[in-house]
């Protein structure tokens, strides 16, 4: 509380040698988008840059659906068809999923939605930048290499990674590549936690946060926690490559079951960080387009950190098995992650219930979100428990499970995000009917992808085969899900017609298009530098409301 | 009185949906041969008591919120701005947890079972694999070998390897890789256990319906992924015991299905 009555006499001090630091004309276009500190332009860069990655790993995607649309099919070759899969996940992981919203949107919104100017640390901000820039293009670099680019699966288990079972520079690329992006989340990490901890606008307490920032806020956490295991991790697999290392060696006494609790050390919580933050989205684009606070705002921010909590605890959940872990404890931990992602679910129909409802674009996807996620969180449930888990693990059902939740759920949510702050980024509206077109299409589309999928896996399909017996019984499954995964390419790319199209053509969008809660929607759109002229009074987690609202005010002190 | 009534009318439907409309549907799963089936089976109706009905519960209030509080652009209606309901809010907090408690139960006796390992096996096979192929060693040397080089067709089942096994005894696998990890996975045994280099595992399988199964490689290891398969001939015993006496100590087959079994 003191730190944040002190700050303004701070201001006041520094202020004019800052104004001296910066004469002139900002610079514009291509030198601002490399140079440029300020947090919205280097959460546009995330934006951009993430989404980018989407694209292409959506494209290799649709590379390894092409090859499985029918049996004993020779579109890639073996080893091409590898570095498809891995490429896929890494990159959607590494390089869309997480950056996009923890970097992407978190450096974008949480400044304006805690009232800051900027990021705690502007310079190392873009530093984090550049060097996820610098991870995805060397990770995908690898396809332009004699080998290929690594092929070994997103999670390349030891001992096939070794320098002996993958030789050549592909599999060092995507090494240093996914060690970039790690370095770039733990500081994108470091620089939003003091953001959050140290920036926020007078009155802004850690209870009137938006849902939102608390959800970046433990996800931020969780990459603190995750991040340097995985970047260790991966020091050890160079040092074993290069090095002539034994680490993950079983010839030399290495442990390969080393790699994997590494891994999934880091990967249990990358899981949630690539959900948490998506939770936060929907939480906010459900309250704004219902007209109404967020349910049980404080049971949400319980659920969030009670996640946050087990999710450091499940990570052998991925080893059921290897027979090398202590199942029941990793069984029951699991299990519990349920009620609080429970919690949450009755908390955005509490939110949504007796609202007042606009089914808008934003709107729509987040609530494909809920659905999805839902029907992927039942799933889990199925696959949290390793009697069922024996049965199931890698076989199409788990692809079919961690789809529903991270495109189904996840992206779903992403792409609510983008039609929900667009406005705010450009000062124009997306095309509404184009983008429930895209909607449409891309829920028809990705259920007809995924769905069969469990199918698959009840039947005994496993992942990462580059072919199949055509007397398998798989053969008309694995059409429909080619099919769709070619309609689900078709929405996404209505969403990127939809977001050129509407950068010059959209509706001015103003400062307030949604009737918004947070405040960022208290400052012009696009925001100016540095933000805010004046901030409304900060009274309860929705001051925007409070002030557009005044015989509406959010309760406070419940 | 009254209550009672229901209490009985209520579990004898949910008896009476288990019986009638779970028995007799596996989920689309393959059907298990083996005398694990029984727990796993278990399982996944325990979990579907649950999961269905808490979907349905949760989607039916997504899909009313959308439709009954849907409003036209522009129509400005302020909506109660109601925020907590602890007494709700608690429900949902409470009940899971004794739900989660409940399936933990049930999925921790399964386990038991299902991972349990007996002293005296009936048969202990050896069950190596490599890149790319399948060696299963018997207890008298004999080696049943396959691997990809002979296999030409990923559509033909000619020259995979076979791991031949009684019926109706306990079949201890060892299960053990020198190079990178597989993964022995039969979907019809509804079991799987990864062959790690360095860690020795045992599995126990007691098959109940003698057959021929496919079997593959299910864990990513390396370009010939896909073609590391293999197939399990399940025999009556005495067929098995006549099969193994033909097997002189320390023989190799290489990859083939005899032509009678």
């Amino acid at each position: 509380m003191t730190l944040i009555q002190d700050r303004p006499e701070e201001h006041l001090v520094h202020e004019p040698v800052l104004m001296e630091i910066v004469p002139g004309p900002r610079p514009r276009g291509l030198v601002k988008y490399i140079t440029s500190t300020d947090h919205k332009q280097i959460g546009l860069n995330y934006l951009v840059t993430s989404f980018i990655g989407f694209l292409f790993a959506g494209l290799l995607a649709e590379g390894i659906r092409t090859q499985l649309i029918v049996p004993n099919n020779h579109f890639v070759t073996e080893s091409v068809y590898n570095q498809l899969f891995t490429m896929h996940g890494t990159i959607m992981l590494f390089v869309f999923l997480g950056p996009f919203a923890f970097a992407g949107l978190g450096n974008y919104l949480i400044p304006l939605m805690i009232g800051a100017p900027d990021m705690a640390f502007p310079r190392f901000n873009n530093l984090s930048y550049w060097l996820y820039l610098g991870g995805f293009l060397v990770m995908s670099c690898g396809f332009l290499t004699n080998n290929g680019a690594a092929n070994f699966g997103w999670f390349g288990y030891a001992p096939l990674t070794e320098a002996i079972h993958s030789p050549g520079p592909g599999a060092d690329m995507w090494i240093i590549g996914v060690a970039l992006t790690g370095f770039s989340g733990i500081f994108t990490a470091v620089n939003i936690i003091t953001t959050i901890f140290t920036l926020r606008a007078p009155g802004m307490v850690m209870f009137r946060m938006p849902v939102f920032v608390w959800n970046q806020l433990v996800t931020m956490f969780l990459l603190l926690l995750a991040f340097p295991v995985l970047t260790a991790a991966f020091a050890l697999l160079w040092i074993d490559r290069h090095l002539d290392g034994h680490f993950y060696d079983p010839t030399h006494g290495g442990q390969p079951i080393l790699w994997q609790n590494l891994f999934w050390f880091f990967g249990h919580p990358e899981v949630y960080i690539l959900a948490l933050p998506y939770f936060g989205i929907v939480t906010e684009v459900l309250a704004t387009m219902s007209k109404k606070p967020v349910f049980g705002y404080k049971g949400m921010i319980g659920a969030t950190l009670s996640i946050g909590a087990l999710s450091m605890g499940v990570w052998a959940h991925h080893m059921y098995t290897t027979g090398a872990v202590l199942l029941p404890f990793f069984a029951a931990l699991s299990l519990l992650i349920a009620v609080p992602t429970g919690i949450k679910f009755f908390n955005w129909i509490g939110t949504m219930w007796r609202g007042t409802i606009t089914l808008n674009t934003a709107f729509l996807f987040c609530c494909g979100f809920l659905v999805m996620f839902l029907f992927g969180g039942i799933t889990g449930i199925i696959l949290a428990q390793p009697v069922l888990d024996f049965q199931l693990h890698n076989t199409y059902f788990i692809v079919a499970h961690f789809h529903y939740v991270m495109f189904g759920g996840s992206a779903f949510a992403g792409l609510g995000g983008i039609y929900y702050w667009y406005p705010k980024m450009t000062g124009r509206m997306m095309d509404e009917r184009l983008g429930k077109l895209s909607f449409l299409v891309l829920l028809i589309g990705f259920n007809l992808c995924f769905f069969p999928q469990h199918d698959l896996g009840l039947r005994g399909m496993p992942r990462r085969i580059e072919t199949y017996n055509a007397g398998m019984g798989w053969n008309f499954l694995n059409m429909i899900s080619s099919i769709g995964a070619y309609i689900a390419g078709i929405g996404v790319l209505l969403t990127v017609i939809n977001l050129f199209y509407s950068y010059r053509r959209g509706q001015i969008a103003g400062d307030n298009p949604w009737d918004g809660q947070t405040l960022e929607w208290a400052c012009s759109s696009p925001p100016p530098d540095h933000n805010f002229e004046a901030l409304p009074p900060i009274r309860s987690e929705r001051p925007v409301w409070d002030a557009n609202h005044p015989d509406q005010l959010t309760k406070v002190g419940h | 009185m009254v209550r009672l009534r229901w209490q009985c009318l209520l579990c004898g439907s949910v008896r009476a949906v288990e019986t009638h409309l779970l028995g007799k549907t596996n989920f689309g799963s393959p059907g298990g041969v083996t005398t694990q089936d029984h727990y796993v089976r278990q399982l996944w109706h325990i979990t579907y008591v649950f999961a269905v009905p808490i979907g349905l519960i949760v989607l039916g209030g997504i899909v009313w919120c959308m439709i009954r509080y849907r409003v036209r652009p522009g129509h400005d209606r302020t909506p109660s701005q109601f925020q907590y309901h602890i007494p709700i809010e608690a429900t949902y907090t409470i009940v899971p947890l004794v739900i989660v408690a409940i399936v933990f139960g049930y999925m921790y006796n399964a386990e038991n079972h299902v991972d349990a390992i007996a002293k005296n096996p009936a048969v202990a096979i050896t069950v190596e694999g490599f890149q790319w192929g399948w060696r299963f060693t018997y207890p008298n040397g004999h080696e049943e070998v396959g691997t990809v080089a002979n296999e030409l067709d990923i559509n033909s089942n000619d020259n995979l390897p076979v791991l031949f096994m009684p019926a109706g005894e306990t079949v201890q696998l060892h299960l053990v890789s020198d190079d990178v990890i597989h993964t022995f996975y039969v979907p019809e045994f509804l079991f799987q256990r990864d062959l790690i280099p360095g860690i020795n595992n045992v599995v126990d399988f007691n098959v109940i319906k003698p057959g021929l199964y496919s079997g593959q490689c299910n864990n990513i290891c390396g370009v010939y992924h896909a073609y590391m398969r293999f197939l399990v001939q399940v025999m009556p015993v005495a067929e098995y015991n006549a099969w193994y006496a033909q097997q002189p100590a320390g023989s190799i087959t290489t990859a083939g299905v005899p032509a009678q079994s």
